[in-house]
């Protein structure tokens, strides 16, 4: 082992010597994102390409930069030449690329993002300028996409580890201080502010301390943890090794879900990197700090996200909320005093303790401190993991950044939160995104899931969805919960199958509000927010369901016609061979009739029926809507839900 | 610490929660997951208070009190929160009758719970004298639910013994797997699944039994909703008395509360905070109430031992053990004797008897031991099978006082029926020599008495008058003992964690043998198998298709064309599941003379329709009789109202049909619980004119019962020629208690207890005004004004002992299957 200055000297050389190669170097975005994208075969392609024409080039696997709608990624580095960003590098465009810039020195336009060093090369302009970017402060990003995650030299190389080795520096009042400066806030969606926990923790006489890093990011639709953990895990590593200090923990747990099995096993190596680098175990960097890690795999609970659920689930018991007091910072894991952090509050510290906790308090709003990464998802043009400044108005995310909602059709409401959080109304938008103000609108800042809705989404279809959700990983301990969020997803199924009263609203309400009020854990006390947020911004289509039996956004089957219209059809047959249930009947080269009865809205009518026709629509109460075929998939059914 | 609660100062203790600290004070707090011996655990709800200072809503049972503390616990808003929660409990729980108008008057009718499989309601739930929830939604006033019942399906347990388990009943306060989990170190039983889905269950879908349960029963015992039930118990209804014994089966001594009900022992507890065994907490029981005890004392004639007078006996034993005085005499008995007992037997034998012969078998913790008689004895007398029957058959007189079967009976002259373990009082000497107090509880059967009582009674014929007494407590005084109840131990009794160290026997008997459910522990033992269903591929009686319709109701489509041929509107038959079962009449639903089948509905509520209803398809009754009862009268009335309640509801259609093609205007209005209970509607709506489903909870259709409909539309100005009524005896009450007054004819089908069917026997006869009718050959159909109710309801108990005894073995309930020879079969 060798001194951990001598280890940076090596690693700053390294990085300088891949920085400045000789020959061309690709960096490709290779976490799960990009792999499901493809990247695998980019990756393959490139390496059958050097081999085969016996380049000396270099691909490093890095991990997710964020634009989700443009993966694959790949950044192209020539010698003397700014890197450049590529987005949709296919096996075909990887070979494009490699040739025309790898060999030819000449970006390829067409799939160019930008240049990261900010300066115009050839016509490319600075990926910052991508109105994606405009906006975004990457510090929990800042290493993501960038470096090879399994390299720790690489992190190393970008100041990794340096906030540890102050903090060993100052020791655990010095951290304290700084965090308080920073007045960093808890990432997992609640708020409390670190330090406060860390004072709570260190406040109680104990021996033994665990500190707990909750990597069990369960929102439907959220994946910025493991971003981070599978794009930047040491930094996640490190921040554990700045909160144990602080505590005088001894012994750390990830508790990651087994669903990530490649943040598991990055951590696994990154854990290994540390032990070699003395940076994990007795003594660490020759002081009196000692700290153990472990990895406990989740097996895929919700509720177990919940503090003292998942303290329960390390401990081997059945992962269930138990009531507080005892807060977890007094009786936590094994009975003594835990700290739990989420893995962006952990993956702040580092950059905290190296420039500051008044630089990081230079980010945000009056409140709410720093950066807050989303994964902004649903119908938005531009999806992808973006970190913002908190303060940013929600207009900016989602017009700017996300670009707006495909097709020109508009924007409705945007969720937040995931399942414990709310909808905010288009007319909102110009909310700030900061932890206070979401949860005056009904919502709450949640984990960083971001869903856009458009004029195709139903809010009570997205009710009940998220309800679906919450009732089927509710943990069943406290009745509130367990049969409050089943009844209001009966009443919400009811609605959005047309046979709901008025007098329902007030039962969703009058249920939502005992879900709220009466349960055991911050799962189903958050539950009804969904229920809760579209009864107060759009009761009307609630209304609409139950007096109209309409769904404006045709988006619940019950209530939705398909419909032929005989100006239009030539009785081609399309539709009735398309028909799985036989409900279309019609001679040929006569107008074809659907019976309603028969008919189980799938769509593959609408969908077959020959463009130059277009005879088939939807109508749903008064709304009509006449389409275009979708071309992708024949038998498309109609989208269930927000995911 | 002091805190103020509803501006009450109140007193804490440190470790307190607020709701100690309120119950402490007197002040009443709803909770339903919160149990004396174990954590709080916070899920019911039910608890919540408001506290200055503290954020929503916290439990009292897991907030700690605090000094200063300003705690409120009946302010509107938590009375709201509470009821609203309280609603949402009950959508897992059948909760029809608790929001039912009719419900005081259903009580004073039927004031008794009444057997039934699967449990949809208060009146047909073992626990609805005991139940938590029940009583809450009195205190809370809940009067309506939020949503419909939120039903889960889920099929009732009776694959363990000693316990079912109906999950539908369950509330999930967790308090079974808590306290398995103190009594039983980790615990067998624990939540499963999540969600929606959560409920109680073992490991890999294991038995109980699978899963290392040992049957403590404490599981059992706090359940407060009847999820879990004493299959033996559960029946008999609430104990009328809770008294403090000592269990006399094995050397532990442990300290009980027993219930009874009418000098029956229902079953033990434990009186200290540690379970007791499966012998102790369920088979005690079963042992004592056998079917196969002792009842009069037998003196042996030839090859048989025949019934005689107690004087009889009595004086036949002294005369023949007058012969035998001197060492040709032994008395051989063991420590499950009471101390007195045994007293009184040394003294009979030494003095009366004059004889050194005294034999005590000392029992070993499997409740087994050995005996010898001594060289040259010629006379014996034996407290149970505590010698074989070749050891004894070399003896010229063997006198057996005992209270159940063994082989001891091939060889006795003379056998007195005792009373054993809480049928008598006395003293216990545990295995630590320590003498625990035994109290007489229940009722010995028959004539049994105690062995000192007995052996007094012999004494007295030989001269002896010194050993009668006028109670064992006199003995106890000349034995000048002192007993004292078990108060405290370090750890649980080792019988309570693992059965195989459980007693096996009691006065030389192996319990397996009279409690069926032991014999699931032995894997030599033959087990005890409740159901055996003949199959067949054809022939008469053939189960063509079974379905539970709704929970508990089935409808069997049975092959019987010689029925099906012959049948009419109204008219019923007489089934029996196999050779052995009552003979039950069911309304025909439905036939097919073609087919030749019949369609039953089927309620189970005891052994015989059990029976029935675990019988596969492709299983066949003993027997079908039928078409049976005097047709309804079709003809044309004018406007008809059909009324029809549980399985009534099947017997509607044929009724409603023929009427229709009789030219009547029918309406049909049909009753069920709650929504889930609903069935055939689609049917009885096609064969009416006017169709209405009622539900109690009104969850669907109609808020009420058939009742409350009819009278509605009689309200609106509806007219009606004839109402006919078929259900349950209540609900026809109430029909011909909206009718009477207003003149409207009607009829209703009476279900009372039948054996022939054909007129014989007079089993089934109900007094109509003022002659006395059989409902086999003069009904089923009478003039409801004229029928004595009250007579209706008690005629159908008068076996109600029987029927809950039969139900009552302990054994999981199994159905074995075995195909039938053909030829065999009766022609029909």
């Amino acid at each position: 082992m060798s001194s951990i200055a001598e280890t940076y000297t090596q690693a700053e050389s390294d990085w300088k010597a891949l920085e400045s190669a000789q020959g061309p170097v690709f960096y490709v975005g290779a976490a799960t994102c990009g792999r499901a994208a493809g990247a695998g075969k980019t990756i393959e392609r490139l390496e059958q390409e050097i081999q085969s024409r016996g380049l000396s080039a270099r691909v490093v696997e890095t991990g997710c930069i964020g634009p989700c709608c443009l993966e694959p990624v790949m950044i192209v580095q020539t010698p003397g030449a700014p890197q450049v960003l590529y987005g949709g590098i296919g096996p075909e465009e990887a070979t494009a690329v490699l040739e025309r810039h790898g060999l030819g020195g000449e970006p390829c336009a067409e799939w160019a993002l930008g240049t990261m060093d900010g300066s115009v090369w050839k016509g490319v302009g600075p990926f910052q300028d991508h109105p994606m970017m405009a906006g975004q402060v990457r510090h929990v990003l800042r290493n993501c996409g960038i470096i090879d995650p399994e390299k720790v030299e690489h992190y190393l190389a970008r100041d990794g580890y340096r906030g540890f080795l102050r903090a060993l520096e100052i020791g655990p009042d010095g951290i304290l201080e700084e965090v308080k400066a920073s007045n960093l806030r808890g990432r997992g969606g609640a708020g409390f502010p670190a330090w406060r926990k860390w004072e709570f923790c260190r406040s109680v006489t104990s021996e033994t301390r665990y500190l707990i890093c909750n990597a069990d990011e369960g929102d439907p639709g959220a994946f910025m943890n493991r971003s981070v953990l599978e794009s930047d895990p040491h930094a996640v590593l490190e921040g554990m090794l700045i909160a144990a200090r602080a505590l005088g923990a001894t012994e750390g747990y990830i508790y990651c879900r087994a669903e990530y099995p490649l943040a598991i096993h990055r951590l696994e190596k990154a854990l290994g990197q540390m032990r070699e680098l003395g940076l994990l175990g007795k003594n660490i960097q020759g002081t009196d700090f000692s700290f153990e890690m472990k990895i406990k795999k989740g097996a895929g609970a919700f509720v177990c996200g919940e503090e003292t659920a998942l303290i329960a689930s390390i401990e081997g018991r059945r992962g269930m909320p138990q009531p507080r007091p005892p807060f977890p910072a007094v009786s936590g894991l094994w009975g003594k005093p835990t700290v739990i952090h989420n893995v962006e509050s952990l993956a702040n510290l580092p950059q905290i303790l190296v420039r500051g906790g008044a630089w990081f308090a230079q980010f945000g709003s009056e409140s709410s401190k720093g950066t807050k990464t989303f994964a902004l998802a649903g119908k938005v043009n531009r999806t992808g993991l973006i970190e913002v400044p908190l303060g940013t108005s929600l207009r900016h995310i989602i017009e700017v950044v996300g670009g707006g909602s495909p097709g020109g059709k508009s924007v409705k409401a945007v969720q937040t939160g995931g399942p414990s959080g709310g909808c905010v109304p288009a007319d909102q938008l110009d909310l700030p995104v900061d932890y206070e103000s979401l949860t005056a609108a009904g919502t709450i800042m949640g984990s960083g899931g971001m869903i856009v809705l458009d004029e195709d989404n139903c809010m009570v279809d997205i009710a009940k969805y998220f309800l679906s959700f919450t009732q089927e990983e509710s943990c069943g301990k406290c009745t509130p919960c367990r049969v409050g969020t089943r009844a209001m997803h009966a009443v919400l199924d009811r609605i959005s199958k047309g046979l709901g009263t008025l007098e329902d609203i007030n039962t969703l309400e009058e249920v939502a509000m005992t879900v709220k009020n009466g349960s055991l854990c911050g799962l189903g006390q958050t539950a009804p927010n969904p229920v809760l947020t579209t009864l107060r911004y759009f009761r009307h289509e609630y209304e609409a369901h139950i007096l109209r039996k309409e769904c404006t956004a045709l988006a619940c089957s019950a209530l939705v016609e398909y419909q032929i219209d005989e100006t239009r059809c030539t009785g081609c047959g399309a539709c009735r061979r398309a028909c799985p249930v036989g409900a279309i009947s019609g001679e040929s080269k006569k107008t074809h009739v659907i019976d309603p009865k028969t008919c189980i809205h799938c769509g593959a009518c609408l969908n077959r029926c020959p463009e130059a026709f277009a005879a088939v629509y939807r109508q749903s109460g008064t709304v009509l809507r006449r389409e275009t075929p979708k071309k992708k998939s024949a038998a498309a059914a109609p989208e269930e839900s927000a995911s | 610490m002091k805190l103020s609660i509803n501006g009450i100062e109140v007193v804490a203790q440190s470790g307190d929660t607020v709701l100690d600290a309120a119950t402490r004070k007197g002040l009443s707090i709803q909770h339903l997951c919160t149990h004396k011996a174990l954590k709080p655990f916070g899920a019911c709800r039910m608890c919540l208070v408001e506290i200055d200072g503290m954020r929503g809503y916290p439990p009292s049972c897991t907030t700690p009190a605090a000094e200063g503390m300003v705690v409120r616990t009946n302010t509107e808003a938590l009375r709201k929160l509470q009821r609203n929660i309280l609603g949402l409990t009950m959508l897992e729980h059948p909760s029809a009758c608790l929001v039912c108008g009719k419900r005081a008057r259903c009580e004073e009718y039927r004031s008794k719970p009444e057997k039934a499989g699967r449990t949809t309601g208060c009146h047909t739930c073992n626990n609805m004298k005991h139940c938590s929830v029940r009583t809450m939604t009195e205190d809370v006033g809940l009067e309506r639910l939020p949503v419909p019942p939120l039903y889960h399906e889920r099929p009732l347990e009776r694959s363990n013994p000693f316990i079912d388990r109906d999950l539908n009943l369950c509330i999930l306060c967790g308090l079974c797997v808590r306290i398995c989990k103190k009594h039983q170190g980790e615990g067998v039983i624990d939540f499963v699944q999540r969600g929606s889905h959560t409920h109680i269950g073992e490991a890999f879908g294991h038995t109980l039994k699978e899963a290392g349960c040992t049957f403590c029963g404490s599981c059992v015992d706090a359940c407060p909703t009847g999820t879990l039930s004493d299959r033996f118990a559960k029946w008999y209804g609430n104990p009328d008395h809770v008294s403090a014994t000592t269990c006399a089966f094995c050397g532990e001594g442990c300290a009980v509360l027993t219930d009874s009900v009418e000098g029956k022992l229902l079953a033990l507890h434990s009186a200290e905070s540690f379970p007791i065994c499966v012998v102790g907490r369920f088979a005690a029981a079963e042992l004592l109430n056998s079917a196969e005890r002792f009842l009069v004392p037998k003196i042996r004639v030839g090859k048989n031992l025949r019934e005689v007078t107690r004087d009889a006996a009595v004086a036949a034993v002294a005369e023949q053990l007058g012969n035998y005085r001197g060492s040709s005499f032994a008395f051989v008995c063991d420590t499950f004797s009471t101390l007195e007992d045994r007293r009184v037997f040394e003294q009979f034998t030494r003095e009366v008897m004059q004889s050194p012969n005294f034999v005590q078998v000392t029992v070993d913790a499997k409740g087994a031991g050995q005996a010898t008689l001594p060289e040259g004895v010629k006379a014996a007398v034996l407290t149970g099978a505590l010698l074989s029957p070749e050891a004894l058959r070399g003896l010229d007189y063997v006198v057996l006082i005992d209270f159940l079967p063994s082989a001891v009976l091939e060889v006795a002259h003379a056998v007195f029926p005792a009373s054993v373990f809480a049928e008598v009082s006395g003293s216990f000497s545990d295995g630590s020599g320590t003498f625990r107090p035994l109290r007489r509880i229940s009722d010995a059967p028959g004539q049994s008495l105690p062995d000192w009582q007995t052996v007094g009674l012999w004494a007295e014929a030989m001269g002896a008058p010194q050993l009668t007494f006028a109670a064992s407590e006199e003995i106890t005084a000349q034995l000048a003992i002192e007993t004292q109840a078990r108060v405290a131990r370090n750890e649980a009794p080792a019988p309570s964690q693992d059965i195989t160290k459980c007693p096996a026997t009691f006065r030389g008997h192996a319990l397996a043998t009279f409690v069926p459910g032991l014999r699931e522990f032995d894997p030599d033992a033959p087990k005890a198998v409740q159901v055996v269903a003949s199959t067949s591929e054809d022939g008469p009686f053939r189960i063509l298709s079974k379905e539970e319709i709704v929970p508990n109701t089935f409808k069997l489509v049975i092959h019987a064309p010689a029925v099906a041929k012959r049948a009419k509107a109204g008219q019923f038959c007489i089934a029996m599941a196999d050779e052995t079962s009552e003979r039950v009449p069911y309304t025909l639903c439905d036939w097919d003379a073609e087919a030749g089948t019949i369609t039953l509905v089927v309620l189970e509520k005891g052994q015989s329709s059990r029976k029935l209803i675990l019988l596969p398809e492709g299983g066949r009754l003993a027997h079908v009789t039928g078409p049976l009862g005097i047709p309804f009268e079709v003809k044309n009335y004018g406007r008809v109202a059909l009324a029809g309640g549980c399985y009534g509801v099947g017997a509607v259609g044929p009724v409603a049909r023929a009427l229709r093609a009789a030219g009547n205007h029918v309406t049909v209005a049909v009753e069920a619980r709650s929504h889930y209970l609903t069935y055939l509607s689609k049917q009885l709506a096609d064969a009416s004119d006017e169709f209405i489903q009622t539900t109690i909870d009104g969850s669907t259709g109609f808020k009420g019962h058939a009742v409350d409909a009819i009278e509605a539309n009689l309200k609106a100005g509806g007219h009606y020629d004839l109402v006919v009524a078929i259900g349950c005896p209540f609900m026809m009450m109430l029909v011909s208690e909206l009718t009477k007054p207003l003149n409207i004819p009607t009829q209703v089908s009476l279900n009372p207890i039948m054996l022939d069917g054909t007129g014989m026997c007079g089993a089934c006869r109900v007094t109509v005004g003022d002659s006395v009718k059989f409902a086999c050959v003069d009904g089923p159909f009478f003039d409801a004004h004229l029928v004595d109710w009250e007579e209706v309801r008690d005629r159908r108990q008068a076996y109600s002992h029987e029927e809950v005894q039969s139900v009552g073995l302990s054994a999981p309930v199994t159905v074995i299957e075995k195909p039938v020879d053909q030829h065999h079969c009766v022609a029909h």
